[in-house]
């Protein structure tokens, strides 16, 4: 079932689009990652793909709607998000930021209902963050951050979630992790899944799909074995690159050339 | 301790301070009262008329403009404060107070004396000349959606000093009276009637309503406008919204009583290191502790210097520039 339909998308800010003629489609389930270099649209897209830019042209159906004849509140209960940087200024507790997934759920005055409690409840699990509830997100290390924002996107309960660079400034081990969780939740929840990413080793593993963009184009897309070549990263990365098999997935990893230096 | 109990421990305190404030402003005063005037007067109906102006038309109608007056401007403090997601806005750091009062001065030189179902043109002026400035700020400060500290605490204190320059120029151009001046730029409540209380009163009630209701739409914009809308959040909306009800509370104030500076700042600050920074609750919060601070205020200003009357705008800001001063050294 196709649950997300792009065709012929363009979107940018005010001094014009940043992405041009983006075209594609994500069946229920499906894992996608979007690579680029830094200012080839990746961020771009991803608010894009949600109504949160205000300068677009095109089409996106999500579930079969008009992605643009929806209000906020009617898109936040099909498409949770993770953006990269959060507002810090107050310091909220990790309880108060998962129940904000609530909101679209919730009317104005309600409080917190049973459903809401249970969803709650379930996604501190899922993401590992029952224990840190009291604490205000300020205190958390990186990786604990990342999984509460996460917590709080599960906790709109969407079919679609988008993940803007999820592991940046997180160490190895987190990475991981993350990427482990996202994984999970796609093969359990039947969660369909879009990350922006830089690490091109990351999302070889967890994803069904790469797409590359490059200069506000979708410079090519399909499964990562089609897509990770030494042509299509010198073309998309401008970088030199040797392709092996990772031993262990069986899939394809890259590794850098370094440069000789000039002493030698 | 859990929130819920810290909440419930603060409200016990400021209903205490609240009704000790009330008290100690009914029988402090020019004439000598004391308890058993009061409490014969209240229980028993005993007392002249002198009395009873003394206590219900000059006492008690003051103290309750002070409380109103301080609440409208630290939930406009606390409105302005999530609006800008910086803990340093405030009506008076932003220039909206002085901008009301610019607006309000005007007015009253322009002799339009002019009111209507309680809704004088004076706070109209108030309102718009505040909003005029607060809007300017609002674009100066603004850099592709985000907010630049030191922008709008720049612009916002220039705006804020044109404003009150005006303001002193038009007083100075046309009065012949310093008082005038120094209760336009430095507030005082010792006009206080009951007329006042009816300027102010309906658009606090409004205002802190609206604000309560949309209190979980200000714990989203506070995470950043993307993060908001994602959650649900009709963003601009929003953001109209309580940049009107900042305003409409702040002018409506000053249009009354002059600019009581730092007020604004403060208040919602305390609230939130006492009960954490969940919008549902540090309105209702911030409105209750800036009525009482206000009260306990206006109380120094009648009695430190007595018989001579402080402004009241000399209190709050011996109180909170310090507080800027120190918020500023934390910021890293």
């Amino acid at each position: 079932m196709t649950i997300l339909d792009v065709t012929n998308l363009c979107a940018g800010y005010e001094n014009g689009y940043v992405i041009t003629d983006i075209s594609f489609f994500l069946e229920q389930g499906e894992f996608i990652s979007i690579l680029g270099q830094n200012g080839s649209g990746k961020s771009t897209l991803i608010k894009a793909l949600q109504g949160l830019l205000k300068n677009v042209s095109g089409r996106i159906e999500v579930e079969g709607e008009d992605l643009f004849s929806l209000n906020p509140r009617q898109i936040a209960k099909k498409i949770a998000y993770v953006p990269q940087i959060s507002g810090l200024t107050f310091e909220f507790s990790v309880t108060e930021i998962i129940h904000m997934g609530r909101y679209a759920h919730q009317g104005r005055w309600g409080g917190t209902s049973a459903v809401d409690s249970g969803i709650i409840d379930e996604v501190m699990d899922l993401t590992q963050t029952a224990h840190l509830k009291e604490k205000k997100i300020a205190h958390l290390s990186g990786g604990e951050r990342q999984r509460v924002m996460i917590a709080r996107a599960l906790a709109q309960d969407t079919p679609l979630l988008f993940l803007d660079e999820p592991s940046s400034h997180l160490d190895i081990h987190y990475q991981v992790e993350i990427y482990q969780i996202l994984k999970r939740l796609q093969e359990e929840k039947g969660k369909t899944i879009l990350t922006t990413e830089h690490n091109i080793n990351l999302a070889v593993p967890y994803s069904h799909q790469l797409m590359f963009l490059k200069q506000g184009r979708i410079y090519g897309s399909g499964p990562p074995q089609k897509m990770i070549t030494k042509d299509h990263i010198k073309d998309v990365f401008e970088a030199d690159v040797e392709i092996r098999e990772n031993p262990h997935s069986r899939l394809p990893e890259i590794s850098l050339i370094p440069k000789p230096g000039r002493q030698s | 301790m859990r929130p819920n109990s810290k909440r419930r421990i603060l409200l016990s305190g400021l209903l205490f301070l609240f009704v000790l404030g009330f008290l100690l402003s009914l029988l402090e005063g020019p004439v000598e009262t004391d308890l058993k005037d009061l409490f014969g007067f209240v229980f028993q109906g005993q007392g002249d008329e002198n009395l009873k102006i003394i206590l219900i038309d000059l006492r008690l109608s003051r103290a309750l403009l002070a409380f109103l007056v301080g609440a409208s401007l630290s939930l406009s403090g606390a409105i302005l404060q999530g609006y800008f997601q910086n803990p340093m806005a405030g009506p008076f750091v932003v220039g909206v107070s002085s901008g009301a009062s610019f607006g309000a001065v005007l007015c009253i030189y322009l002799g339009w004396n002019i009111s209507f179902l309680g809704l004088s043109l004076q706070s109209l002026f108030a309102f718009a000349s505040g909003f005029g400035i607060v809007f300017l700020v609002y674009l100066l400060s603004q850099r592709k959606g985000v907010f630049k500290v030191e922008t709008l605490l720049l612009t916002g204190i220039a705006a804020g000093a044109l404003a009150s320059a005006l303001t002193s120029f038009l007083i100075f151009f046309k009065s012949e009276s310093y008082e005038q001046a120094v209760f336009w730029l430095l507030g005082s409540f010792q006009l206080a009637d009951w007329k006042h209380i009816t300027a102010v009163l309906p658009y606090f009630l409004v205002c802190f309503v609206v604000a309560q209701w949309l209190a979980k739409d200000m714990n989203l914009l506070v995470q950043g406008d993307e993060t908001a809308q994602a959650l649900g959040c009709p963003v601009s909306r929003m953001r109209k919204t309580f940049l009107v009800l900042s305003t409409l509370l702040a002018a409506s104030s000053v249009s009354v009583c002059g600019i009581i500076g730092f007020i604004g700042l403060v208040v919602p600050h305390w609230v939130r290191i006492l009960i954490g920074p969940d919008h549902r609750h540090l309105f209702f919060f911030s409105s209750l502790t800036g009525g009482v601070f206000l009260v306990y205020s206006d109380l120094l200003a009648r009695t430190f210097l007595f018989p001579t009357e402080l402004p009241i705008g000399i209190i709050t800001a011996a109180v909170g520039a310090p507080f800027f001063i120190y918020l500023l050294s934390q910021r890293r």
